[in-house]
């Protein structure tokens, strides 16, 4: 059996990332219709690996409009400012370094995070890896995905 | 007189958040993307009263940052915060064992920094918290 995190603590962490950096007036609300396929379409995703005493890959998968929007709330900018990639990758990247950081806490270790990686589109996972853990969620609206895969 | 803080994240939208908290304490912060770039702007001038420090981040590590700094006496009295995802307590120890004075875990509070900066007697200010 794959060892892996309970999704119990998943929602923790991520409600604690999204509480704490995006603030607590717009609640990061589970979404219980999800056995429905993340819309590939205008999806962002950022990825962060463990390895060590337990190995795995932490994702996360938002829309794009949650991706320009949590951007703009972490660096503090407003809507007539411009953003580019970089800094929708940048904060993004954040996210999952943090969610996946706290992840590996709960798991057995040591073991060592790599840094992020991000993308504009849905997250690719080797074959030998299989989901071992979902969280999903809706945030103003649009959908945001947590996923943890181990090997098989 | 002002403090200088210096932070010290591979991540732009972390230095954001981090500057408006510091910033809001009225320190004189500058950034860095990884600990060299750190060392670099303080071999060039720039004296830090703190440095806010992740450790995972390309080039050099917060962790090797510290071990850097302590290695130069004109640097020991810069105040060290850990400021990262890393919360396994093998980690927590071996960077306050290198020297670091404080470690928060991300994510955190305003208030959490705002704490562990009066616990070290930072306000910004120059005077005591």
């Amino acid at each position: 059996m794959t060892l892996a995190p309970e999704l119990t603590d998943v929602h923790a962490i991520v409600e604690q990332v999204w509480s704490s950096f995006l603030g607590d007036e717009e609640p990061l609300l589970p979404a219980y219709d999800a056995d429905t396929a993340f819309p590939a379409e205008n999806a962002w995703s950022s990825a962060v690996s463990i390895h060590g005493g337990w190995t795995g890959t932490v994702t996360i998968e938002l829309s794009k409009n949650l991706a320009f929007s949590l951007t703009r709330l972490m660096m503090a900018m407003d809507e007539s400012e411009p953003l580019d990639d970089a800094e929708v990758a940048d904060a993004v990247g954040e996210l999952v370094n943090m969610v996946g950081g706290n992840i590996k806490s709960l798991m057995p270790g040591p073991s060592a995070l790599t840094l992020p990686v991000v993308a504009a589109g849905r997250a690719a996972h080797s074959s030998d890896l299989r989901e071992v853990s979902r969280f999903d969620a809706r945030w103003s609206g649009e959908p945001v995905r947590v996923s943890v895969h181990s090997p098989s | 007189m002002t403090q200088r803080a210096m932070i010290i994240d591979d991540s732009r939208a972390m230095r954001s958040i981090l500057r408006r908290i510091i910033g809001g304490l009225d320190f004189e912060t500058a950034e860095a993307g990884h600990g060299q770039e750190a060392l670099d702007q303080m071999e060039a001038g720039f004296e830090p009263d703190l440095c806010l420090i992740d450790w995972n981040m390309p080039v050099m590590d917060g962790y090797t940052f510290i071990t850097e700094v302590r290695k130069r006496p004109e640097w020991r009295n810069v105040t060290l915060m850990m400021v990262t995802t890393e919360s396994e307590q093998g980690q927590i120890v071996k960077a306050l064992a290198a020297g670091a004075h404080e470690y928060v875990i991300k994510p955190f509070t305003p208030d959490a920094i705002v704490e562990k900066l009066e616990l070290l007697g930072l306000s910004g200010k120059g005077i005591p918290a």
